[in-house]
C-alpha cells in the first residue's frame, strides 16, 4: 500500500456518488452533509459484515449441540466456553467417515491438478513458441472451447467410463472397440480424467498467455546455442513459468475440491469413493435427522479451500486476472 | 494470512504484467531453480519412505524412519535453497514455511504410509503421471536424434513399430507361440523389433531409389507373408471380396484426399489408405476362423507390399528435410497430447450428445426434434400462459412507470446535453431501476425450468457485477481495504455446495411458537415484533428509520440545490423507498413492517417468511447464494481494472473541472468496460451452468428448477438419455452466443 497510484486513486475514482468537498459551506446542510461523507465507509464495512455472517454463523454453529441449535439461534452461542466438538467426533467416527472421503476429495483434486498442468504446459508452449501450419485456428478452436458447459459431454463420458468405447462401420459385421472398458465406473479415477480434458481449454489460454509474452531473445539466444525444443522447454521455459503454473494449480485445486457436478454425474452412489461435496449434500438431503453435524461437515469441507485460499490468494488472484483482465 | 493487497495487488502494474507476463528475465531464472531441488528432493524422500514405511509392514519402526527420512532430506535442500535465495524474499519468512510444510509433509507420510487407499490412489496416480511422462519424453529423444544422428533415429523409429506391432498382434494371442506366460508374450514384441531395427537400419544406409525400393517391398511382402502365416486358425478371415473392395475404396479415397489437402504425392496416400482400407475390409467383413492360411497371407501380405512401396518411394531425407522433421515434429509432440485430451473428454462426447438428444430415450429410435419439442411443450419447463398477469402486477406497473419517466427526462436531457442517456446524467437512475422492476415482472407472471434459467442470467450478472462494482469502489484506497476485499472475496474459496448449506441455515424457518435460528427470519419477525409493539424499543426504530429518510432526502436536497439532477433523482428512488418503509414501520400506512400476521381476534403473531418454498420468490433467495459468490469475482477483476486506469487520464479531467462523479462516470466507467464485458461474460457461463445450489436446496422443487438439475435429473435420475442430452444441447446454444463473443474478442486482439 505505498505506491503511488494507490494515493491518486483515493481522491480519483471515489465511491458511486462522490460528494464533492462540503467544506464549501457552513450552513446546517453542509454540516450534516460532511457527517454523511463517512456513509460510504460505513456501507464498505456493512456489506463486509452482511458478506461474513453466513459464514461466521456456519462456524459457530458446528460448536453447539444438537439442542442448542434446534433451540436458538447461532448469535445466543457465541461463548467458547460452552462450545463441544461432540458434532466432529460424530462425522468423524459415522459410518461414511468424513476421513474417507477427504482422503476421495484429495484422490481426485491432486492428479486433477498436476496432470492438466503438465499437458496444457506443453501445449501453450507449443502453441507460442513452435512454428507450425494450422497453430492460430487450432489454438483459437481450442480457446473457444472455454464456454462450453460441461453439460454437453456428460453423457456420452459416463457412458465410456462404463462401457469403453467402440465404433461399428457400415459393411462390416464387427465393433471396433476404440477404448476398451477399464473398469472406471464409479471411481475417482473416472472424475479425475474428466476433470484434466475440461480443465485443458482454460490451462492452455492461461498458460499461453503467459509462455507467449517471455522476452523473445531467450529464445533466440538458446537456439544459437543449438538447444531443441525439449531442452528450452526444460530448462528455460519451465522455470520461467512457476508463477502463472501456480496460479493455475491453485485454481484447479479449487474447482476440482469444489466440484459436485462431475463428481455426483461419475461416483454417484458409490460410497466408498465419494467426495467431501457429495457427502454433505447426502447429509443435507436428510430431511434434518443429521442437522447437527451438517455445520461441521460443511466446515471440513470448506477448511482446506480457504486455508489454500488464504495462503496462497495472491497467485490464485493473479490466475483470475490473467485469465480476465488480460482477456 | 495472505491478503489480497499483499505484495502488491494494489500495485497493479506489478500484478498484470507478472500476470501478462514477465518484462526481465533477471532474478527470476534464479528463484525458481532454487525451488526445484526442494520439491524433488522431498518428493522422492517422501516415496521412498512410504515404499519402505510398506515394507516394514506399518510398524513404529517404518514410521519414525520415515519422518527422519523426510526430515533430512528436505532440511539439507531447505538450506541449499535458502544459500540459493539470498536476494529473493526474506529468509526467515523462506524457513518457517519450510518447516511447517516439512513437519505437515511427516504427519501426512505416517499416516499415509498406513492407508491401504492412499497407496492405491497414489500407485494410480504414480503409474499415469510416470507412463504419460515417458513416452513423452521418450518421444522427445527420439526425435532429437533426427537432425544429426539418422541412422538411430531410423532404427530407433522403425523398432518402435515393429515393438507395437508384436504387442498388438502377439498380445491379443492372435498370432502361433502365443499364451504361454510373459515370456512368450515377449516374444512377439522382441521379434517384432529386431525385424524392424534391421529394416530400419538398411534403409537409413541405402541411397540407391531402386534398391530402397525393392528391400521395402521384399520386406513388406515378406512381413506380410509370416504374420499371415503365423496368424492362429480360429482368427484366419474368410476371403469377403465385397467387404475387402467397398473399405480399400473408401481407404483410397479417404488417402488421396488427405494427400490432397496436405499438398503431397497422391499416390503415397492413396497406398496408405488402400492398405489400413484393405486391412479393415479383410478382418472386419469376414468370419473369422472359417479361411484358411492362404486367405490369411492374402489378407496381409497385399497391404505389406502397398506400405512397402509407399515406404520405397521416400528417399532418405537430407539435413534440410531433417530439420523440418524435427521441427513438425515438435508441434505434434507439445501440442499432441492435449488435443487428444480436449477430443476425447470434449468433442467428441459433446457431437455424440447432439446425436443423442435426436434419438428416443432408450437411444434405439431416431425421432428427430421430438426431445427438443417436449422441452418446449412441457408446462413445467416453459409456461407463459399467465403472460396477461405482468401487466397486473406491482413491480410491472412500477418498472413501466420508471421507464416512461426516463423517457420524459431522457427527451429534456437530450434537448440541454445532447445525450439522452449518458452514465450519470438523471436518465441512467429511472432507466436502470425501470428495466429491473419490468424484468421483475414478466419474469414473476411466467413460470418454467427455461423463464428461472434466463431470470438467473439477469439477475445474478447484474446484481453480482454491481455489488462487485461498487464494492470495488468503495473499497478503493480506503484503510483496511485489503481485509474488507478479503472477505468478501472469500465465498470464492467455498463450494457451491457449502454456500448452499451455509445459506440453508440462514433461511431457515420455524414453527413461529418456538425461537427462529436463521438469521433472516429471526431479523424479520423481531422487526414485525418491534414495529408492531409499543415502548422505548419502537421508539428507537421510529428515529432510526426517521433518521435515515431524513438522510437521504438531504443528499436529494442539496442535490436539487446544486443543479445535479443525477445524483437528485437516485437518491430521489431511495428517499421513496425509505419514506415507504418509514411510513410503513410506524403504521402509518398498514399495520406495520415485518414478518406478523393478525389473528381474527385481534392479537398479532410472528409469521416467518418461508425463503425456499414459496415461489416464485423462492428463486430469488437462491440466487442470492451464487450472487454472494460472484460479487467477489467481479469485485477482484473490477478492482485491478479501476487501478489500472492511467493517472493522467483523471488528472486531466480533473484539471479541466470534471467532478469525483463525473470522473467516474465519464473517465473511470469506459476505460473499464471491456473488463466489465468479460466480467459479465464470465458470470453469464457460470450461470447458464448453475447445477450445486439448486440441486442441494430444492432439487428443482416448488418451482425452482433450472436447465442443468433437470438435464441432471433427466439424464442420471430418470434415465431419459434423450431428454436430457436434449437439454445440454439447449444450455450449450444457450452460451453459444457468449462463445462467439470471446472467440471475435480474441481475434480482435492479435
Amino acid at each position: 500500500m505505498s505506491s503511488t497510484t494507490t494515493d491518486t486513486s483515493i481522491t480519483s475514482s471515489g465511491d458511486p456518488h462522490p460528494i464533492d468537498d462540503g467544506s464549501g459551506g457552513s450552513g446546517i446542510i453542509d454540516r450534516a452533509y460532511r457527517l454523511l461523507r463517512s456513509v460510504p465507509t460505513g456501507l464498505l464495512w456493512l456489506i463486509v459484515v452482511v458478506w461474513t455472517i453466513p459464514t461466521l454463523g456456519l462456524f459457530v454453529n458446528s460448536f453447539r449441540t444438537r439442542d442448542a441449535q434446534r433451540s436458538t439461534g447461532w448469535w445466543k452461542g457465541l461463548n467458547p466456553f460452552d462450545w463441544t466438538t461432540a458434532n466432529y467426533d460424530q462425522i468423524i467416527n459415522a459410518r461414511q467417515s468424513i476421513g474417507n472421503s477427504l482422503l476421495n476429495s484429495m484422490a481426485i483434486a491432486i492428479p486433477a491438478t498436476i496432470i492438466p498442468i503438465a499437458i496444457a504446459a506443453f501445449a501453450a508452449y507449443g502453441f507460442a513458441w513452435i512454428d507450425f501450419r494450422g497453430r492460430k485456428p487450432l489454438f483459437i478452436a481450442t480457446v473457444s472451447l472455454l464456454a462450453v458447459p460441461l453439460q454437453v459431454a456428460l453423457i456420452p463420458l459416463l457412458q465410456m467410463f462404463n462401457n469403453g468405447a467402440s465404433l461399428t462401420l457400415p459393411g462390416l459385421d464387427k465393433t471396433i472397440t476404440l477404448i476398451p472398458d477399464f473398469d472406471l465406473a464409479g471411481t475417482t479415477t473416472a472424475v479425475w480424467l474428466t476433470h484434466t480434458g475440461f480443465a485443458m481449454p482454460f490451462a492452455i489460454f492461461l498458460l499461453h498467455n503467459y509462455i507467449s509474452a517471455l522476452p523473445k531473445d531467450v529464445f533466440e539466444a538458446a537456439r544459437i546455442d543449438g538447444a531443441a525444443h525439449f531442452t528450452i522447454f526444460w530448462r528455460l521455459v519451465l522455470p520461467l513459468s512457476i508463477p502463472v503454473l501456480a496460479a493455475f494449480a491453485i485454481f484447479q485445486f479449487l474447482w476440482t475440491w469444489n466440484d459436485f457436478l462431475i463428481a455426483n454425474t461419475m461416483i454417484g452412489a458409490n460410497v466408498d469413493e465419494q467426495p467431501t461435496t457429495i457427502l454433505i449434500a447426502n447429509l443435507a438431503g436428510d430431511f434434518g435427522r443429521n442437522e447437527n453435524i451438517l455445520p461441521a461437515a460443511a466446515f471440513v469441507q470448506a477448511f482446506v479451500p480457504i486455508i489454500v485460499f488464504f495462503s496462497l490468494q495472491r497467485y490464485f488472484v493473479r490466475g483470475l486476472l490473467a485469465g480476465s483482465v488480460k482477456g | 494470512m495472505e491478503t489480497l493487497e499483499d505484495e502488491g495487488i494494489d500495485d497493479v502494474e506489478h500484478v498484470l504484467a507478472e500476470a501478462a507476463g514477465p518484462i526481465t528475465t533477471e532474478g527470476r531464472v534464479g528463484t525458481p531453480l532454487s525451488a526445484r531441488p526442494f520439491l524433488i528432493t522431498t518428493g522422492v524422500a517422501g516415496l521412498a519412505a512410504i515404499v519402505l514405511a510398506n515394507v516394514l509392514n506399518g510398524s513404529v519402526a517404518a514410521n519414525a524412519i520415515v519422518v527422519v527420512l523426510t526430515l533430512i532430506a528436505t532440511a539439507a535442500v531447505t538450506v541449499i535453497a535458502v544459500d540459493r535465495r539470498q536476494n529473493g524474499i526474506r529468509e526467515g519468512r523462506f524457513i518457517a514455511i519450510v518447516a511447517v510444510a516439512v513437519a505437515i509433509e511427516a504427519l501426512i507420510l505416517i499416516w499415509a504410509a498406513n492407508q491401504d487407499k492412499v497407496q492405491s490412489t497414489l500407485i494410480t496416480v504414480l503409474v499415469a503421471v510416470a507412463g504419460s511422462a515417458s513416452i513423452w519424453i521418450g518421444a522427445n529423444l527420439l526425435f532429437n536424434q533426427v537432425r544429426n544422428r539418422w541412422k538411430r533415429f531410423s532404427a530407433l523409429a522403425f523398432g518402435a513399430v515393429g515393438f507395437l506391432l508384436g504387442v498388438v498382434l502377439h498380445g491379443n494371442q492372435a498370432t502361433l507361440g502365443s499364451g504361454g506366460g510373459f515370456l512368450s508374450w515377449l516374444i512377439g514384441p522382441l521379434v517384432g523389433t529386431a525385424v524392424f531395427v534391421a529394416l530400419g537400419i538398411v534403409l537409413s544406409q541405402t541411397d540407391d531409389p531402386k534398391m530402397r525400393m525393392i528391400i521395402s517391398v521384399g520386406a513388406g511382402a515378406a512381413i506380410g507373408l509370416v504374420i499371415g502365416l503365423l496368424i492362429r486358425e480360429q482368427y484366419q478371415p474368410e476371403f469377403d471380396f465385397g467387404a475387402i473392395a467397398l473399405w480399400t475404396a473408401i481407404g483410397i479415397v479417404v488417402g488421396v484426399g488427405l494427400s490432397a489437402l496436405g499438398k503431397r504425392a497422391l499416390v503415397g496416400g492413396a497406398l496408405i489408405g488402400g492398405a489400413l482400407g484393405w486391412i479393415l475390409g479383410a478382418w472386419g467383413g469376414a468370419d473369422l476362423g472359417a479361411g484358411n492360411m492362404a486367405t490369411s497371407i492374402i489378407a496381409t501380405a497385399v497391404p505389406g507390399i502397398a506400405l512397402g512401396i509407399r515406404l520405397g518411394m521416400t528417399p532418405n531425407p537430407d539435413y534440410k528435410q531433417r530439420s523440418e522433421i524435427d521441427l513438425r515434429s515438435r508441434s505434434y509432440i507439445f501440442v499432441g497430447p492435449a488435443l487428444l485430451f480436449i477430443f476425447i473428454m470434449l468433442v467428441v462426447p459433446g457431437i455424440r450428445t447432439l446425436y443423442l438428444s435426436l434419438l428416443d430415450n432408450d437411444s434405439v429410435d431416431f425421432v428427430g426434434g421430438e426431445n427438443y419439442g417436449a422441452i418446449f411443450n412441457d408446462p413445467n419447463s416453459f409456461d407463459v400462459s399467465n403472460w396477461t398477469n405482468m401487466f397486473t402486477s406491482m413491480p410491472f406497473i412500477i418498472g413501466a412507470g420508471f421507464l416512461a419517466l426516463a423517457l420524459v427526462v431522457g427527451i429534456i436531457m437530450k434537448q440541454r446535453t445532447g445525450h439522452a442517456v449518458e452514465l450519470g446524467n438523471p436518465t441512467a437512475a429511472p432507466l436502470i431501476f425501470g428495466l429491473f422492476l419490468l424484468s421483475f415482472g414478466v419474469f414473476t407472471a411466467l413460470r418454467g425450468t427455461i423463464i428461472n434459467n434466463l431470470w438467473w442470467v439477469v439477475v445474478v450478472t447484474f446484481v453480482s457485477t454491481a455489488m462487485g462494482l461498487a464494492v470495488a469502489v468503495l473499497a478503493d484506497g480506503k484503510r483496511g481495504e485489503k481485509y474488507s476485499k478479503s472477505f468478501i472475496f472469500m465465498p470464492m474459496a467455498i463450494s457451491l455446495v457449502g454456500a448452499s448449506i451455509i445459506w440453508r441455515f440462514v433461511y431457515a424457518a420455524r414453527d413461529t411458537s418456538s425461537e427462529q435460528t436463521g438469521v433472516l427470519n429471526a431479523l424479520w419477525v423481531g422487526l414485525g415484533r418491534l414495529s408492531t409493539g409499543s415502548g422505548l424499543p419502537t421508539l428507537i426504530g421510529t428515529i432510526v428509520f426517521g433518521l435515515i429518510l431524513v438522510g437521504v432526502l438531504m443528499v436529494m436536497a442539496r442535490g436539487l440545490v446544486q443543479r445535479n439532477w443525477g445524483r437528485a433523482i437516485t437518491f430521489g428512488f431511495v428517499a421513496v423507498l425509505a419514506g415507504w418503509i418509514f411510513l410503513r414501520y410506524t403504521a402509518i400506512i398498514g399495520d406495520g413492517l415485518g414478518g406478523f400476521v393478525i389473528t381474527p381476534d385481534g392479537t398479532v403473531e410472528g409469521q416467518t417468511v418461508l425463503f425456499v418454498q414459496e415461489p416464485p420468490y423462492n428463486n430469488f433467495w437462491l440466487m442470492v447464494i451464487l450472487i454472494w459468490i460472484q460479487t467477489g469475482f467481479a469485485m477482484v477483476i473490477l478492482s485491478a481494472a479501476i487501478k489500472a486506469v492511467p493517472t493522467e487520464l483523471i488528472e486531466a479531467a480533473k484539471i479541466d473541472g470534471a467532478t469525483d462523479s463525473q470522473v467516474f462516470w465519464r473517465v473511470t466507467l469506459p476505460q473499464i468496460a471491456t473488463t466489465i464485458g468479460v466480467v459479465v461474460t464470465t458470470i453469464i457461463v457460470l450461470v447458464m451452468k448453475v447445477y450445486d445450489i439448486v440441486k442441494v436446496i430444492t432439487n428443482g422443487q416448488f418451482g425452482t428448477q433450472v436447465l442443468a438439475n433437470d438435464m441432471f435429473n433427466q439424464a442420471f435420475q430418470f434415465g431419459n438419455t434423450g431428454q436430457g442430452a436434449a437439454l445440454a444441447i439447449l444450455i450449450f446454444i444457450s452460451v453459444l452466443p457468449v462463445m462467439v463473443y470471446n472467440i471475435s474478442r480474441m481475434q480482435k486482439e492479435d
